[in-house]
């Protein structure tokens, strides 16, 4: 199969519909960043991490979590780690936290251990809190299962 | 139920502009049952865009959209794992604002240095940009043009580009960013070992009984090697961690030994435990006799700035940084003399029972290490140096090229090693460890290129830092560059770089995918095809070549790097860009575009398109034959029977990688040790053919001080680096909004107590000044790094908080690397 | 050669006119995907040229009650690419 030849043209929010078709002319075009280096912005306050324990829905199953709530001063040390102190199998009970997922449970070798495997003990190298900033830039990822449904719901 | 192109093409535009309105797409939060053949994705294999660990990730596609990722659990280096910026990788193509036309800055319809960007066809922007190339090359000549690339190039991009400079436009004028990243570790292997990239590998990790990081934070830069290492210190209890850094960094969370050092003082330590080694009788002397030589380097090198700054006119070998002159292991014991643990503790802070610690380590013969270091070693005015010393302890002990026992020098960019170094896209090399200055080497290349002897020149072109001076002070004219954001990367930003692309004498083209700071100050902006928009190929730290296939088409008029590379070269015939006495001595080149001299030269384009029917890429497809694969075959010829032999095209397609030297077939683990190594000479044992006698070098070096501390007026260390979720400038990681608000905003990281003499707490705005610039940020005193008092820490990744502004662009005088990770600055409350 | 464009637009209205208009783009011949309470309306507008398209974005512009339509994603390619299964 030879790729056909197409043009798809997600244009930038800013722009009104006439002046998105036409030619746009843009002073800036740095999304991130409005003002020249030469000058600074107040930067944003610092937000505390979201603490409303409410689960995110993920962007497909194989994405890790992110935690839903504050995790500041938590000690994660070869000594000790507070996360699995509610998150571990044993101890979701007393605590109703989602328990670690199975993954988290095979070595390198694919072999089921015990317990966490310790090539995942280091939980923030991929669970991560969230603030509430905006994001500066919108993201248009579509998850499958928006586009299998709507491919459905078209028919 | 048949889906066709326009449903799938419809679903993507609601689902944008329900993105965009902030709504969830209607509808579809039922869980409609759906026939398997609607619930099937198309997964592939593509190694991470990120980082120089290369893990290999599972791609999803439906539709011409990436829909999810996950770590390779067949992949050797992460089995299954990914770091959060991994896991995430899905969504990097996503921003709403990729750039989808080429941008030109025009005022009244015609290009103009001062005008507003508008969109253009190709065929302006490549109109206007040849002429300004060619203007340029005939008023002032090859030494006007530069490009500055990178270490995430893929590898036949990285070669196209640096065939189109060094023997198209003749000019070696084009470097890396991995010149910010790699150039202290690369000089540091070619000085010891004489060929570049670790003997070891990532195997290594479950081997070692220490592992030794000297200035990483693999926590966060190298997260999947820091899940191996994990791994095998928690599941191994006898295994030490010894962490070194300027300040407290995640690391510490698993460290047995901890050593926070004053910055520079690097130097003293390695001495000190080279000194132990000695003094205790613990050289492996057969080892030493057999495969070592000692050199005494030439010291008071200078610090890389420009050459009227004082610190050079005093440096006494500021001409000659590279020098030594033989010396003997007596000799070599009588230099480390001054290096005692106490005096190491004067100048680093640690305790003297300490170092002696991590000193037996080294020392004791029952004890396999592992030495670890990136940025920490390698951004650092004496790095070539701190790189040799790592390798006097580990060669004085013969803990070397086998299994655990391993100084292993960490890639920060996915291709830094298997683009930037081993293509050898700097100013002063060529493929597979060959250099330009060397006549022999640039005849090699000429053969294999087949062109006429003469072509490629002679002199080492401009590096990273020197090109920003060249264009400031307008030496250099006509400039590109592709893959990354230099603005935001590249040392004193308001004195060197700014000043340079915004010289109107220069003319700025910035190939990205988003619009970048970098962009911003460029005259011409390419839209570019990323990652797996295009096929590609990148090696890893531990010598692996990784391949992948084109998934989707990028937006669009995006075209990727390698296509704009092409493409372009057709605007040039030989008549216009090389000199006549070229041109007499092989008229047969007389009047070709150097597109057909350069890539339609019966190598490049030697693969039929149909190879590429199961997997077709845009590249090909535009140039009519397989054009990944003729150039990675041409370029595979430089390496093939020279110690960086590659496998064939095809078989990388079927791997999870494979690491080089791939001899019959097979790869290769433990480079200069018989038995592993196919290029030892069988008897010898151990072989470091790198050097002409098989020797590597031991240096005698000294500690010298920084280019800059701190004073009164400047009381502040201040060092730069990366976070975890955020990679580099944040071009990508900062559109995914996960990551973003997982790390909104760059911040400085202080310690309480200096804080509090400042009368500032944690989230005050600060405004960070040093002798270059300034820069406002906010306060945090507690988080993941714990700085000690009078050192600050500020990521870079913030395209809203410019560190670079305050950085000074002193170098490593022999690699040309920058120095981020110390300068002078002070804080105040902003007012 | 014959073009399909397909594009779609994020409009914004009064939340007290938001069927008003919804209908108004239905007349236009768009096909509305999603409204927001607060005023949003998300949808697609397919043409065959670019000049049908751009008469018909401005039409919409200047309907009675868009306060502002934003065009979010826009695609062409020839009509029978596009009818083709997947």
């Amino acid at each position: 199969m030879r790729f056909p030849r197409t043009s798809i043209q997600i244009i930038t929010l800013c722009g009104v519909l006439a002046a998105g078709v036409a030619v746009a002319q843009q002073a800036t075009i740095s999304s991130l960043r409005p003002t020249p280096p030469t000058q600074d912005e107040t930067p944003p306050p610092m937000r505390p991490a979201i603490d409303a324990s409410l689960r995110e829905v993920r962007n497909y199953p194989e994405q890790p979590p992110v935690i839903p709530h504050d995790i500041e001063g938590y000690e994660v040390s070869a000594n000790f780690n507070k996360c699995l102190s509610c998150h571990a199998r044993a101890a979701t009970g007393r605590s109703q936290a989602p328990m670690v997922s199975v993954t988290h449970y095979v070595d390198r070798h694919q072999q089921v251990l015990a317990q966490v495997s310790p090539r995942r003990y280091f939980c923030t190298q991929c669970h991560v809190t969230q603030t509430d900033d905006e994001p500066l830039v919108t993201n248009t990822f579509i998850d499958i299962d928006t586009l299998i449904g709507m491919s459905q719901d078209s028919e | 139920m048949t889906m066709t192109r326009r449903d799938a093409l419809k679903a993507k535009a609601v689902a944008a502009a329900s993105a965009a309105a902030g709504m969830t797409a209607p509808a579809f939060a039922q869980n409609i049952p759906t026939a398997r053949d609607e619930t099937e994705l198309t997964w592939s294999k593509a190694p991470c865009r990120f980082c120089g660990t290369g893990c290999s990730v599972m791609v999803a596609t439906r539709n011409d959209r990436v829909v999810a990722t996950h770590g390779d659990a067949e992949a050797e280096v992460n089995r299954g794992l990914n770091c959060v910026k991994g896991y995430f990788l899905s969504k990097i193509m996503y921003g709403a604002d990729r750039l989808t036309m080429p941008l030109l800055r025009k005022r009244d319809g015609v290009y103009d240095k001062n005008g507003e960007f508008e969109e253009v066809s190709w065929d302006e922007a490549f109109d206007v940009m040849a002429e300004k190339f060619k203007k340029t090359l005939a008023e002032k000549g090859p030494e006007a043009v530069g490009m500055f690339g990178s270490g995430q190039w893929t590898v036949w991009e990285g070669y196209a580009a640096s065939k189109l400079y060094k023997a198209g436009f003749r000019s070696n004028n084009i470097d890396p960013n991995a010149r910010h990243c790699m150039a202290s570790a690369v000089a540091g292997f070619i000085r010891t070992f004489g060929i570049d990239e670790p003997m070891g590998c990532y195997d290594d990790f479950e081997h070692a009984d220490a592992f030794v990081l000297w200035g990483s934070n693999m926590a966060e830069m190298h997260p999947i090697l820091w899940t191996r290492l994990t791994d095998r210190r928690l599941s191994a209890p006898e295994t030490e961690v010894v962490v070194l850094s300027t300040y407290r960094n995640r690391c510490y969370d698993l460290a047995d030994i901890e050593m926070t050092f004053t910055p520079q003082s690097d130097l003293a330590l390695l001495n000190a435990i080279a000194r132990h080694v000695i003094k205790t009788g613990r050289v492996n002397t057969d080892f030493v006799d057999k495969h070592v030589n000692f050199k005494r380097g030439n010291t008071d090198i200078g610090y890389g700035l420009r050459p009227e700054h004082p610190l050079e006119q005093a440096a006494e070998n500021a001409d000659a940084v590279g020098g030594s002159s033989d010396m003997t292991l007596e000799e070599f014991e009588e230099f480390l003399e001054p290096y005692t643990f106490e005096y190491a503790e004067e100048l680093s802070g640690v305790p003297a029972r300490r170092i002696e610690a991590l000193a037996e380590i080294y020392a004791d013969p029952d004890k396999k290490v592992m030495s670890l270091w990136t940025m920490g070693v390698n951004q650092h005015t004496r790095g070539v140096w701190v790189n040799n010393m790592i390798y006097n302890v580990h060669l004085l002990t013969g803990k070397i090229a086998e299994p655990g026992n391993s100084p292993f020098s960490l890639t920060g960019q996915p291709s830094a090693c298997g683009t930037a170094r081993e293509v050898g896209t700097f100013a002063h090399r060529l493929p597979a460890d060959l250099v330009v200055a060397n006549p022999e080497h640039r005849k090699v290349a000429e053969e294999i290129w087949k062109l006429p002897e003469g072509t490629v020149p002679g002199w080492v072109g401009a590096h990273a830092v020197l090109q920003n001076r060249k264009l400031k002070d307008g030496e250099i004219n006509a400039y590109w560059i592709q893959v990354n954001n230099n603005l935001q990367a590249a040392p004193n930003l308001l004195e060197e770089t700014y000043p340079g692309y915004r010289n109107p004498d220069n003319f700025i083209v910035v190939s990205d995918a988003y619009p970048t700071v970098t962009a911003q100050a460029a005259d011409l902006v390419l839209p570019t095809a990323m990652w797996v928009e295009k096929e590609g190929a990148y090696g890893n730290a531990e010598r692996r070549t990784q391949f992948w296939h084109q998934l989707v088409h990028a937006p669009g008029e995006a075209k990727s790097d390698l296509w704009q590379l092409m493409e372009f070269s057709k605007r040039f015939t030989t008549d216009e860009v090389w000199p006549a006495e070229l041109l007499d001595a092989a008229p047969e080149y007389r009047g070709k575009t150097l597109f057909e001299v350069l890539y339609a030269n019966g190598n490049v384009d030697a693969y039929d398109i149909s190879e590429t029917e199961a997997h077709p890429n845009h590249e090909s497809d535009a140039f009519g034959f397989y054009v990944q694969k003729g150039l990675f075959e041409e370029y595979a010829r430089f390496g093939r029977d020279h110690g960086h032999d590659l496998a064939d095209f095809d078989r990388y397609h079927e791997e999870r990688g494979l690491r080089w030297p791939v001899v019959d077939g097979k790869e290769t683990r433990w480079r200069y040790r018989e038995g592993y190594d196919p290029y030892v000479t069988p008897g010898a044992g151990v072989e470091f053919y790198g050097k002409p006698d098989g020797r590597a070098n031991i240096f005698a070096l000294p500690y010298e001080p920084p280019a800059e501390s701190p004073d009164d007026e400047f009381p502040f260390w201040l060092v730069t680096g990366r976070v975890l979720e955020h990679w580099h400038s944040g071009s990508m990681t900062d559109r995914v909004p996960e990551l973003h608000k997982a790390y909104p905003n760059a911040m400085v990281y202080m310690h309480p107590e200096d804080a509090g003499e400042l009368g500032l707490h944690r989230g005050s705005e600060v405004k960070l000044t040093s002798r270059r610039g300034d820069m406002l940020t906010r306060v945090e005193t507690r988080g993941r790094n714990k700085v000690p008092r009078g050192l600050i820490f500020v990521p870079w990744f913030d395209a809203n908080q410019l560190i670079n502004k305050l950085t000074l662009d002193a170098t490593d005088p022999i690699s040309k690397q920058t120095d981020f990770k110390k300068c002078a600055c002070k804080v105040e409350a902003a007012t | 050669m014959p073009e399909h464009h397909l594009s779609s637009l994020l409009v914004h209205t009064r939340p007290d006119t938001l069927d008003a208009v919804a209908d108004r783009l239905e007349a236009e011949g768009c096909e509305v995907h999603g409204r927001s309470p607060e005023g949003k309306l998300v949808v697609t507008l397919e043409a065959e040229g670019q000049r049908t398209l751009n008469d018909a974005l401005t039409r919409i512009q200047l309907l009675p009650d868009v306060l502002a339509a934003t065009l979010v994603f826009h695609h062409v390619e020839p009509p029978e690419e596009l009818a083709r299964p997947l």
